[in-house]
């Protein structure tokens, strides 16, 4: 990631069929849009302050929306990672993540540990639940490539097609999400109080929410390290970047693509259980959490980690701010508004990773 | 037995018959140019050795093993690198990093000596080791592409058209460091080259394609000196 947009001009002509660069196209800064985003939620703030809403109100809309964003990035840096690699929008996703919460919630059943930690409302069977539930949902993303998409690349399927069948995917995915667990909500600890903490400048924030917030930091870090410093992440980024170039190299790219679901399932499974922790289990999770991920996603640059979770970010603490002066019902649209402003600014996102 | 032997091939996109029943062979450290007017199926040849098209007939041999319908990553594991002439580095890895793609199929710990042989050849890649690939210029660009495809030691390398919109500096720094690398037990070097002589010149062996199919063979000075390909294909 570098903020470095001046091309390096030397001696020797550029080939015939050389492109510029994404960042180039524009030759702008990504500043002025940073400033941008700062400047609109801090007219949501006057905007709350108009509709009668105190600092302190304010203060912590934002520290929920931060907490949001935790939720949203757990699944939009996996939902940026399959694009990135397979360059399709995976509309499954979001109920990937439904069944990783649903998952963990049946395992929650058997498992001991069902008193809470400190000051948390779960206790260690919700995190073993939640770990184990990480490679069932991993397994069953590598299930459907394996049914559906792989035999829709093999024959050279275009972008739309993969992108239909991962709608088509979703609604399969929800039907099964019926069929065992039925229409019903469910909570990981029903009736469980859930204190909220009382930090300075009267910031209340119960302290199942700083976790969601660890550990998506915690993931995405680790999503950063791997793509970075390992072979396996570095092959994942170059087949982003040129797949064809990939293979050329040796690269084996059914590998890399293996191993993006694999992430991306894990990551979805945390997410969905953090999100049912935060609100409840039902069918729906996955699917209300959809846009606002795709959103997220679109805004921190497609195939761009990084982008992913400032993305959602943004996504989350918009959606918050907003229901200050307006029904938290419109929250997606301020959501998609943001997204929209910034990509007529910056087509291609915050961040990006790949394209060629 | 050549090193690599491509026997009767025929092959194409779809119902499209581009090359008919062309073969070719490479020895050991070998550099065999092939040249033709555009559209001769020079650049089909080369993605049909290389596993990126498989043909409808004939068969393609390398180091004693049949290829002709193995996938390119177990091409490369074989001991054959491919340097394409478009869109030949990953744009958004660093230079260091394009290298270590180049051997990726080696799981050893470190890379460092092979990377260090690569920086050698090419002193300007070591400056610019940590910049991204994509802010270089062609010919940089042509070096990372050229030092990825040397990192697994290849006994064959395959080159499209290495030339292709360098200027002329560039160009004859290019070559000279293809015969620098072919030098000494280097790997054999087969050259797919719109600059027919400069490419014949440096050749042991060339070969001229036309119309997709086999037109002419023989030595490098050879084919520049026959009166025929120099009037058909080398501009008089």
């Amino acid at each position: 990631m570098t903020t470095d947009n001046s091309t390096i001009a030397t001696g020797d002509e550029p080939p015939a069929q050389e492109r510029v660069s994404r960042e180039g196209a524009t030759g702008n800064s990504r500043w002025p849009l940073y400033i941008a985003i700062i400047a609109i939620f801090v007219l949501f703030w006057v905007f709350g302050a108009i509709n009668g809403k105190s600092t302190t109100t304010m203060l912590n809309l934002t520290v929920e929306g931060i907490m949001l964003g935790g939720i949203l990035a757990l699944g939009s840096v996996g939902l940026t990672l399959v694009y990135g690699v397979l360059k399709f929008s995976n509309f499954a996703h979001g109920d990937m993540m439904t069944i990783g919460a649903f998952v963990a919630f049946a395992l929650m059943q058997v498992l001991p540990g069902y008193e809470a930690i400190g000051s948390f409302s779960f206790g260690w069977g919700l995190l073993l639940a939640m770990i184990l539930a990480a490679p069932v949902v991993a397994a069953l993303s590598l299930g459907v490539d394996f049914a559906l998409f792989r035999p829709l690349r093999r024959r050279g399927a275009s972008v739309v097609l993969l992108t239909m069948a991962s709608l088509a995917a979703m609604f399969f995915l929800r039907s099964i999400i019926y069929l065992i667990w039925g229409a019903d909500y469910h909570f990981y600890y029903q009736g469980r109080a859930n204190p909220a903490m009382q930090l300075p400048f009267g910031i209340t924030i119960q302290a199942d929410k700083l976790f969601i917030l660890v550990l998506a930091l915690l993931m995405v870090g680790l999503v950063w390290v791997l793509l970075e410093r390992t072979r396996m992440g570095k092959a994942m980024r170059a087949t982003a970047n040129n797949p064809d170039l990939a293979q050329v190299r040796g690269i084996n790219t059914e590998r890399v693509i293996q191993w993006t679901w694999i992430i991306a399932g894990s990551l979805a499974a945390l997410g969905g259980v953090m999100y049912g922790l935060a609100s409840q289990v039902r069918p729906e999770m996955g699917f209300v959490l959809l846009l606002p991920l795709f959103a997220g996603t679109i805004l921190g640059g497609i195939g761009s980690p990084v982008g992913a979770f400032i993305g959602a970010m943004i996504i989350g603490v918009a959606f918050q701010l907003s229901s200050a002066f307006i029904d938290p019902t419109y929250g997606p649209g301020v959501a998609f508004m943001l997204m929209i402003l910034v990509l007529i600014v910056r087509p291609m996102g915050l961040f990006t990773m790949g394209g060629d | 037995m050549p090193l690599l032997e491509v026997n009767g091939i025929t092959a194409g996109y779809g119902d499209s018959e581009i090359l008919r029943d062309v073969s070719m062979t490479v020895e050991a450290g070998e550099i065999v140019s092939i040249i033709g007017p555009n559209g001769a199926g020079k650049s089909t040849l080369m993605k049909s050795v290389f596993g990126l098209l498989h043909p409808k007939t004939g068969s393609i041999r390398f180091d004693g093993h049949d290829i002709t319908h193995r996938e390119p990553y177990q091409i490369v594991e074989l001991g054959m690198c491919y340097v394409p002439q478009v869109a030949n580095v990953f744009t958004e890895l660093t230079v260091e990093e394009n290298l270590e793609m180049g051997a990726f199929l080696l799981r050893e710990a470190s890379l460092e000596d092979r990377k260090a042989r690569i920086y050698d050849l090419f002193p300007r890649l070591k400056e610019r080791r940590r910049q991204r690939a994509g802010k270089m210029s062609g010919g940089e660009r042509q070096m990372v592409a050229m030092g990825a495809a040397l990192m697994l030691d290849p006994k064959l390398v395959l080159m499209d058209e290495p030339s292709a919109g360098l200027s002329p500096v560039m160009v004859s720094m290019i070559f000279e460091r293809i015969a620098e690398i072919n030098r000494n037990d280097g790997p054999a070097m087969l050259i797919v080259e719109q600059n027919a002589k400069l490419s014949l010149a440096m050749s042991s062996r060339g070969y001229v394609l036309a119309a997709g199919e086999n037109r002419f063979e023989g030595t490098g000075p050879g084919l520049l000196n026959d009166p025929e390909v120099g009037r058909l294909y080398l501009g008089g």
